[in-house]
């Protein structure tokens, strides 16, 4: 097999999870954190391909594509929200969102 | 399906068919018609029993038992109880005193009850009572007497508390029901025992597989008698019949003449086999029927609510049968339970025209002199009178005496019995005759001259109440020519397949049991008229003793009531307050302060969310990966 060992592909991932992970947990921005969000689904989408690989399987990467889709359509809704909190002049800071915590 | 089955069925359906039709059709149905179809019924009930009885004289009288089932009733893995109606010469003399005296009572409730609040609920609890006590009498095995029997406690109860508005009626209903559940559960165990040691409760099956003699039989008899005991107010459980007099007159006479307190010496005379296999047990319902007579006789002469003294003498009177039951006279304990349903409803009912005419009034001190205004019912009173004192030619001298006569054969033991029932005799002339002369001799009183009102007409009540009244009195006046002690017998032949005795007093001694009965009853009477009438004896100061029952409720007041009312108020006091109470409030605070510390958890900030959920799949992740 060809190129890296599976290792450091996991140890990527596992940054790229983190990263995103404290992205979610430091920033206020409600577009960081959806930004974040997208980092960590990539980190878990290069685990599954990695091990896909591994194994000589394509369940992984079918599953990938699965990430991507959803990963999609779910930027698209969060932008699609963002960007109209942003017209109405809404403060765009998620600590000062709080009025639905119920 | 055989003319004499479908006549049992139709007797014993019919007073049902009354309470449903009452019961659904509610207002609909006007309450003088609720009283008509309650009255119809049981008079077509009582054809039933006639048609009965006519079919089963055509026949041999060995072949004169006829069971029949409806369908299986209740399946328990190998036992089996049919819904049977058992129709032979015991249930069907029963079947015709309860539906024959029933339904002279209920129409006389016609009249009694017109103008009262909720007839249509008194003429349904009626035919309910009257279908209960068919059924006892019918069923053909012993489970389906004890629905009856329970059915009959529950009418009791009902018709006991029917004006709910009053205090003691509701208590003398509850005390009524308790005592009898107390039977009921002595009955139950009995029940239990004989499943276990027979496999079966049909009457035959019972008493041919019943263990004679020995420990069980003597339980199985004892339970039994437990339940009679209740059910005929007999020491020591009898203190709810005098207080069940809340109730409307007629309830009582139905109570003490046709149904409930005949159902114990229809049980002893049914199931007589196992006591004569427990002959201990026998004596015990013997010895217990003599006190109970001595002593509410004696309570009778200081009574003074006209219900009440009726009521002791009733009590006085089952005393009889139960000595007669219980000694192995049972012809003659059916027979004076027989004459006494037509005394004692006459006693009842023509107590009720009084009390009617005094717009509700009891108490005897406040009547007197009534005899002028009232002819007619003091006529009816004195052959109920004679009757139950046993004067000749009346009823209660045939079958009382041959009660006395039949104690006579049984030993020493039956001598005491013997004594005891004299004793009984004399007591019975003095606190009958009593009651004669304080309500219908000597002048009117003060609280009669404002009160009496009499109905327009010739009449001294309602049709309905006079001429069943009239009828009673006839049936009270020649009933006991049924049957004079060995000369004539015609009931103890019928009876001789289902219960033969096994005592016959010779003529002889049925000659000194009616002496002596009947002087020691003129006797009394001759005292009481001497007392209360002639006043030639000054009128004695009653005994405390007398006036408070023997102390019975006192004792059971204090024996039960109040230890389960220490031990219930030391329990919520030791326990509940601070085990249970205390322990619902802490664990309450506890909650509220959790729920509190909990909700400033939630407080809409998404990141600290988000740490939430990392932090916890980091913990689960450490977790699992230390424990693989």
């Amino acid at each position: 097999m060809h190129g890296p060992n599976i290792g450091w592909y996991i140890v990527l991932a596992g940054m790229l999870f983190v990263i995103g992970a404290i992205g979610v947990l430091v920033r206020r921005s409600p577009l960081i954190i959806l930004l974040s969000v997208e980092i960590m689904l990539n980190g878990a989408n290069l685990a599954l391909i990695a091990f896909a690989r591994h194994y000589g399987h394509e369940d992984g990467q079918v599953f990938a594509i699965a990430v991507m889709a959803i990963a999609a359509s779910e930027v698209v809704v969060g932008l699609g929200l963002i960007v109209a909190m942003g017209r109405r002049n809404v403060e765009l800071d998620v600590d000062k969102l709080r009025t639905l915590r119920g | 399906m055989r003319t004499i089955d479908a006549a049992a069925w139709v007797c014993l359906l019919a007073p049902l068919a009354a309470t449903t039709t009452i019961a659904l059709l509610g207002n609909r149905l006007s309450r003088r018609h609720a009283g008509y179809l309650s009255t119809g019924t049981t008079m077509i009930s009582f054809a039933g029993a006639i048609a009965a009885f006519a079919a089963m004289l055509g026949e041999s009288p060995a072949a004169r038992a006829h069971a029949t089932t409806s369908w299986t009733w209740l399946s328990a893995a190998q036992y089996h109880f049919g819904f049977t109606l058992l129709t032979d010469q015991l249930s069907v003399m029963m079947m015709l005193i309860v539906s024959g005296v029933g339904s002279l009572i209920v129409a006389y409730s016609v009249g009694y009850m017109d103008g009262e609040d909720e007839e249509r609920r008194f003429f349904a609890y009626m035919s309910l009572f009257v279908f209960s006590m068919l059924l006892l009498v019918q069923s053909g095995n012993l489970l389906l007497l004890l629905a009856g029997w329970g059915m009959v406690g529950l009418s009791s109860y009902l018709l006991i508390g029917f004006y709910q508005e009053r205090p003691e009626a509701i208590a003398a209903a509850k005390k009524a029901f308790v005592i009898n559940a107390f039977g009921d559960a002595t009955f139950v165990l009995a029940l239990f025992l004989l499943i276990q040691h027979t496999g079966r409760l049909d009457f035959a099956g019972v008493f041919a597989h019943s263990p004679h003699g020995g420990t069980v039989a003597n339980l199985i008899a004892l339970g039994l008698l437990g339940g009679a005991l209740a059910k005929s107010a007999q020491i020591p459980l009898h203190t709810w019949l005098p207080d069940a007099m809340e109730g409307p007159t007629p309830v009582s006479a139905l109570i003490h003449a046709a149904t409930m307190v005949t159902a114990g010496v229809y049980l002893i005379v049914r199931t007589h086999p196992l006591f004569e296999f427990a002959p201990k047990v026998a004596d015990l319902a013997a010895g217990l029927g003599a006190a109970t007579l001595v002593m509410a006789g004696l309570i009778a002469l200081v009574q003074t609510d006209i219900k009440r003294v009726i009521a002791y003498s009733t009590m006085s009177q089952i005393g009889y049968m139960f000595v007669g039951a219980a000694a192995g006279a049972y012809p003659n304990g059916m027979f004076h339970l027989m004459t006494h349903a037509f005394f004692k409803a006459l006693l009842f009912l023509a107590a009720g025209i009084i009390i009617h005419a005094l717009t509700g009034e009891q108490d005897i001190r406040r009547m007197g002199g009534l005899g002028k205004a009232m002819p007619h019912t003091r006529r009816a009173f004195l052959v109920g009178s004679l009757a139950l004192v046993g004067i000749p030619p009346f009823a209660g001298f045939f079958s009382k005496d041959s009660i006395i006569a039949a104690t006579l054969d049984r030993g020493a033991f039956g001598y005491c019995l013997f004594a005891a029932c004299l004793a009984g005799a004399f007591l019975t002339g003095l606190y009958t005759f009593r009651l004669y002369f304080v309500v219908f001799g000597g002048e009117q009183s003060e609280f009669a001259k404002e009160h009496l009102h009499k109905p327009q007409g010739k009449l001294e009540g309602p049709l309905s109440m006079v001429w069943t009244v009239t009828a009673l009195t006839g049936l009270s006046a020649v009933g006991g020519f049924l049957q004079f002690g060995r000369v004539w017998h015609p009931l103890t032949t019928w009876l001789d397949p289902v219960a033969q005795p096994f005592v016959d007093a010779s003529n002889a001694k049925e000659a000194i049991a009616s002496i002596c009965a009947v002087v020691l009853g003129a006797a009394g009477i001759y005292l009481a008229h001497a007392v209360y009438a002639a006043k030639t004896i000054k009128v004695p100061k009653p005994v405390t003793l007398l006036e408070k029952k023997f102390y019975w409720d006192e004792l059971y007041d204090a024996l039960l009531y109040k230890p389960a009312e220490l031990i219930s108020q030391g329990l919520g006091r030791l326990v509940e307050q601070p085990l249970i109470a205390g322990s619902i409030g802490e664990l309450t605070r506890g909650f509220r302060l959790g729920a509190g510390g909990l909700g400033r958890a939630q407080n809409g900030l998404v990141r600290s969310y988000a740490l939430a959920v990392a932090s916890g799949v980091a913990i689960l992740a450490v977790v699992f990966l230390s424990t693989r």
